[in-house]
């Protein structure tokens, strides 16, 4: 776990491809959320040299679940749901690093005296994040010192790759749907641009003026601007109903098609 | 973290450079398609690649090319409403073209009649999907013609499950599972004009959405002409749309 032990040989770089490999086949193929997080969190420790790793979710009340923990009774990671490392990486999305968790016993007592009883004195805490958005944290314990630079980045990426995985278990579950809903949101832009246009010829008008009075006509009529875009594609509401200011609100049937 | 550039030579650098892409970028969609489109021509034996995201109701958003030729090929494409990467979309299936001149002028005779078979000489096609589900497809060309090995076509499947992967997870939102309206308005605009123009032959015709677009795509055949550049003079009203009567 020191930094020279990092450098690695030709075997080393291969176990890492491989780790690799193995957690980015999960975005391939249908698999266990947990299980993945398991390898993740074996990983960090035969790897790259951690005592102990592991990979807390935010639950929908802003607070973190212990998914997975490599060795599995590394207990001191059950208390931080409400105090440690991994809820400070996890609200200031910075890496937290103690160096000497004996130093920490004021900052988290619980989890200082829970990780220390278990052998760790550090403790390095990797925010997982993902568009902006912190989903969670990976902690990863040393009974002696943390892991160098290079070990670290390498633990983040393979915490990218799981993070990844648990949002793509869930658009594999919900593939077909969630490229339903695609495809439906996407043909609405397509029909909003339609109508745009349909209104931009019939009323002589910019495309943005024409947007405009869309705009406005969803507004004070409180409608959805993809349901009157759609209508008028259809023909089933005239331009002149939408850029006519002084119009009539109801709306007016169009018999040309 | 940056990843090292030359992390992109290899699947599972692909893989990682994607994920710090959609990891680091708000703008979450061009990064990671500008990598896969790398991956594609760095790892097979490819001169240029690019992504769409396609429509059933034949509309096709390209997301990126990573020079014109495949830029070219992917306007033509939807210039003319048929191709290989719309048979990949529709067939989920991949559609390799080894040798343009021949394939292509049996499958798509009007497309292979408007590509010029100097710069390409092979075309693949992969469907984006994700089980029966479909968003779009990769488009790759060589400008020698020549056959995928086996190999290779495992590679690209891989690259293109990674596409997916980056496009669902890019669309998802991070909170719940629905798709990001927020994230639609993000995605490039280049296809507004002609669904603008569709709209501006619809209210000069009177005709549904289909065929105003079928219109225009014959009017721009007839005239030489692309769909884009035929779109962009009726939303500039330098064409008037009464023109369009076929």
């Amino acid at each position: 776990m020191s930094e020279q032990s990092e450098s690695g040989g030709a075997t080393r770089e291969r176990e890492l491809l491989l780790a690799f490999v193995d957690i980015a086949d999960t975005l391939v193929d249908d698999y266990d959320v947990i299980e993945v997080l398991h390898r993740l969190a074996d990983y960090c420790v035969s790897l790259l040299g951690a005592s102990g790793a592991s990979l807390l979710l935010s639950n929908q009340q802003g607070g973190l679940h212990v998914m997975a923990s490599s060795p599995d009774h590394a207990s001191p990671l059950e208390v931080q749901t409400d105090q440690g490392p991994s809820l400070d990486a996890y609200r200031t999305g910075q890496l937290v690093q103690i160096d000497d968790l004996t130093a920490a016993a004021t900052r988290w007592p619980e989890f200082a005296t829970a990780a220390l009883a278990e052998g760790f004195h550090t403790v390095q805490a990797v925010p997982l994040q993902l568009r902006g958005q912190i989903i969670g944290a990976l902690n990863l314990f040393g009974r002696e010192t943390g892991l160098g630079q290079r070990n670290l980045r390498v633990a983040r990426a393979l915490a990218d790759t799981a993070t990844i995985g648990i949002l793509q278990e869930r658009a594999i579950r919900r593939g077909e749907v969630l490229t339903e809903q695609l495809q439906r949101a996407l043909n609405s832009r397509v029909i909003i641009e339609q109508a745009k246009g349909v209104l931009s010829h019939a009323a002589g008008i910019p495309m943005d003026q024409a947007f405009q009075h869309l705009r406005t006509y969803c507004r004070s009529h409180n409608r959805r601007i993809s349901d009157v875009a759609d209508a008028i594609v259809r023909g089933q509401l005239a331009p002149g109903v939408i850029t006519d200011a002084h119009a009539p609100r109801e709306d007016r049937p169009r018999s040309t098609f | 973290m940056t990843e090292p550039e030359s992390g992109a030579e290899s699947l599972p650098g692909l893989v990682s450079a994607v994920l710090a892409a959609l990891r680091d970028s708000n703008d979450t969609l061009l990064q990671p398609m500008v990598r896969v489109c790398r991956a594609c021509v760095a790892l097979l034996p490819v001169d240029g690649a690019s992504i769409s995201i396609i429509m059933d109701t034949g509309h096709q958003q390209s997301l990126y090319a990573s020079d014109a030729v495949a830029e070219r090929l992917e306007t033509v494409q939807f210039s003319l409403g048929e191709g290989p990467c719309f048979e990949a979309f529709d067939t989920g299936q991949p559609v390799l073209v080894p040798d343009l001149a021949h394939d292509a002028a049996l499958a798509w005779p009007v497309f292979a009649s408007e590509i010029d078979k100097a710069e390409v000489g092979a075309i693949f096609a992969l469907p984006l999907r994700r089980g029966a589900a479909r968003v779009g497809a990769i488009d790759m060309y060589r400008r020698e013609p020549g056959w995928l090995s086996e190999t290779e076509l495992a590679t690209a499947l891989q690259i293109a499950d990674i596409a997916t992967s980056a496009l669902l997870a890019a669309a998802v939102t991070s909170t719940d599972d629905e798709i990001d309206e927020a994230w639609l308005t993000m995605l490039p605009g280049n296809r507004a004009v002609v669904h603008q123009a569709t709209g501006i032959v619809i209210a000069e015709f009177g005709i549904p959405a289909e065929q105003a677009l079928a219109r225009l795509r014959g009017y721009a055949f007839a005239t030489n002409r692309l769909l884009d550049e035929v779109a962009d003079d009726l939303v500039s009203t330098r064409l008037h749309p009464g023109v369009i009567d076929t």
